[in-house]
């Protein structure tokens, strides 16, 4: 498996283990969305964050260590066509998502609700980029 | 629409002393899983890496890629 794909799956499984139960909370209603500062939410937020970057940074240090040469060589050029084209697959997800939850959300929500939404389409288009990453390494293979 | 490009990378290979796949890659600059890709039809190099490809084997281009017009297309780039 390649270098670049085995990072892709490392940032898919990190976004799910992280930003699934994240996003399962919000949607339980289990955090509050009382007005700003919202210690509970940020501390949920938080968690979540400082575990996503716990997993991809041991990731990455044990991909290094284990293919010291592979990470060691630039992205050739069909790592950098297969980045091209889950890039512009994510932009699209990320764009919708920015009108819909920075145009007309303000319009019938506030606070968290804005927040959450807009971290959820984040992490939609991060989605849809490794995703469409690895299912492009996945088609190429042998 | 039809059309493919075939290669004979692995005979190149072969040929000049079963050459690996990740030593071609290493010679052109790209990886062995690229190499493995090419090989395989799964994906067409940029005209450069397919100069390049040539020029490891000291062949003309059309000797390694060939363009079948019939063919159904099958790789990705």
């Amino acid at each position: 498996m390649a270098y670049r794909e085995k990072t892709g799956w490392l940032s898919l499984i990190a976004m799910a283990v992280t930003f699934g139960p994240y996003f399962a909370l919000v949607a339980m209603h289990a955090l509050p969305d009382a007005a700003l500062p919202n210690v509970r939410q940020l501390f949920a937020f938080g968690v979540t964050a400082v575990a996503q970057a716990l997993i991809i940074g041991a990731g990455h240090l044990y991909f290094r260590r284990s293919s010291p040469d592979d990470a060691r060589m630039p992205p050739d050029e069909r790592d950098q066509a297969i980045m091209r084209r889950s890039i512009s697959s994510a932009y699209y997800v990320l764009i919708a998502g920015m009108i819909m939850v920075g145009v007309m959300m303000p319009f019938n929500s506030s606070g968290w609700k804005i927040v959450n939404a807009a971290l959820f389409m984040i992490v939609a288009a991060e989605v849809v980029h490794y995703g469409v990453m690895v299912a492009s390494y996945r088609r190429q293979a042998s | 629409m039809t059309g493919s490009v075939s290669n004979r990378i692995r005979l190149l290979r072969f040929l000049n002393g079963e050459m690996s796949q990740a030593e071609l890659g290493q010679r052109i600059g790209v990886t062995r899983q690229t190499i493995a890709a090419v090989e395989s039809g799964k994906y067409s190099p940029t005209l450069e890496a397919a100069f390049r490809i040539a020029d490891v084997f000291k062949v003309p281009l059309q000797e390694v890629f060939t363009w079948d017009a019939n063919a159904t297309a099958s790789a990705d780039d």
